[in-house]
């Protein structure tokens, strides 16, 4: 039987007393486009970052097709690109170099790496801005920036957190495209958001996370049903 | 033990290109502060002094200022890339790629000893020139700055990932190093200092330091070499512990 590309099996994370993940369970398929979606404080982030290896898992397991992500760590992080929220690029680094070195760390060299990163860079139409520092783009900038980082090391599985993040309309509707084409090209996607109608749109399937625990986990279409997923959303994390 | 050479050589180059690409800040101060203390100190309040060690001062204060720039410099460039690293969580990309602790540990501390040796190597040249000095036992002079930037390297990496603020990796600087530097031999034999003074500079460690590196370009010292190299030797084993335990706990890196 084929692994999930994402296996969370009863996920805990204490910060002290705080229990911000409390047990939660599910699998992401192969080739799939996952939400994962909760009010503030609800435990995304901190999901994302116990898969990602940026915190340290309290209980339970967590695996990327097969590998656990503590015991296996480097094959599993092979697999996964992370797309942050923040803007956290390397200032000392022009865009270009900023996937190079990227790539480096994934220990990926050659001249290959600097084709990728030509592709990617013509890719996210940012190509004019190959030289400069990241400082010097604008938000939209960034937020394709930040994708195409993730990208560099051909990941099976990215996360996205919050991609779409004070950008435009324009950009957006841009961005969703490419995240459909990249799926379409077999990448797994988990996605954050608060944009709720993006995750109807663009979601095979969906994770509410409230307080820790997952409230709903389905298929878009039967979790929406007739509703919408805005009045299901505030229905099951209504405090 | 380094199984992502890429990975590694990645962040060593990465952290070469933030040095070259600050070099106001990193490479030219250390240098020019040199000249500085060689022409004041050196040549003209140095001319006042007959010799040091079988040496003029000048050619005496030439090797406590090398150790001196390596110490400061090596300190300062890894405790800010650290905790920059942190503070803007660019530090991240290395946290979520397969990088070991101690893949990352040793690309800083690689990094800050070609730092160390280049700039070691721009103010040898300058004592070569001005004060007409160089090293006579050149394995013993890299030897000594090897294992101190090692150890200010990982010293660095330490107080980066302590410091809450830019503030508080200065404390370092500040309250001990700078102080200790400058009782440590930099600027006058310890033979010169009172007895109780000189006996008090055993346990300071910049004193062995200092003083190792001096003997690759004397040959004399105010301790026995083998018990100053075994002083540094040990404090880098303990700094380099330190700081990959505590890259590897993912101390203030993880949650």
């Amino acid at each position: 039987m084929r692994e999930p590309a994402l296996r969370v099996d009863r996920l805990v994370k204490r910060y002290g007393d705080f229990t911000a993940v409390d047990g939660i369970s599910f699998d992401v398929a192969e080739g799939e486009f996952f939400g994962l979606l909760g009010p503030n404080g609800a435990g995304k982030t901190t999901t994302i970052n116990a898969i990602v290896g940026l915190a340290r898992i309290t209980s339970g397991a967590i695996s990327l097709f097969g590998y656990d992500v503590e015991r296996e760590w480097r094959a599993a992080r092979r697999t996964v690109g992370i797309a942050p929220q923040e803007y956290n690029f390397d200032r000392y680094l022009n865009i270009r170099d900023v996937l190079i070195y990227q790539a480096g760390y994934y220990g990926l060299s050659g001249p290959d790496v600097a084709r990728r990163a030509d592709e990617l860079l013509a890719r996210f139409d940012l190509t004019s801005k190959a030289k400069q520092v990241y400082t010097r783009l604008s938000g939209g900038m960034k937020r394709r920036l930040t994708l195409a980082r993730a990208l560099i090391h051909r990941p099976r599985l990215l996360i996205l957190d919050e991609p779409t993040a004070g950008v435009d309309v324009e950009l957006r509707l841009e961005l969703w495209s490419l995240l459909r084409e990249l799926n379409g090209g077999g990448t797994t996607i988990i996605l954050t958001t608060h944009y709720l109608e993006e995750a109807e749109e663009l979601c095979d399937r969906i994770a509410i996370i409230n307080a820790g625990r997952i409230a709903a986990l389905e298929d878009t279409h039967s979790l929406v049903g007739e509703s919408s997923l805005q009045d299901v959303f505030l229905e099951l994390t209504r405090r | 033990m380094i199984v992502n050479a890429v990975g590694f050589g990645a962040l060593v180059k990465r952290e070469m290109v933030r040095t070259f690409s600050i070099i106001n800040q990193v490479i030219w101060p250390p240098v020019i502060q040199t000249l500085l203390y060689v022409f004041v100190f050196g040549l003209a309040l140095g001319s006042r002094i007959k010799t040091v060690q079988g040496v003029s001062y000048a050619q005496f204060l030439i090797p406590g200022l090398i150790m001196m720039q390596v110490i400061d410099q090596t300190y300062s460039e890894s405790s800010s890339s650290v905790f920059q690293g942190r503070f803007m969580n660019s530090i991240q990309e290395l946290l979520v790629a397969p990088l070991s602790a101690v893949e990352i540990v040793l690309g800083y501390v690689v990094a800050g000893v070609i730092r160390a040796v280049f700039i070691a190597a721009l103010i040898t040249a300058l004592g070569v020139f001005f004060v007409h000095i160089a090293p006579a036992n050149w394995a013993l002079y890299l030897l000594t700055i090897v294992l101190v930037a090692i150890l200010f390297t990982a010293l660095g990496i330490v107080f980066g990932l302590l410091a809450e603020k830019f503030d508080h990796i200065a404390v370092l600087t500040t309250f001990f190093i700078t102080p200790l530097v400058f009782v440590g031999g930099v600027f006058t034999s310890t033979q010169f200092l009172p007895p109780l003074v000189r006996r008090i500079s055993q346990v300071n460690p910049m004193f062995h330091m200092i003083g190792a590196f001096r003997y690759s370009y004397t040959g004399t010292g105010d301790a026995p070499l083998g018990v100053s190299l075994l002083v540094v030797a040990v404090l880098t084993a303990a700094a380099l512990a330190t700081a990959l335990t505590m890259t590897a706990r993912g101390y203030k890196l993880r949650t």
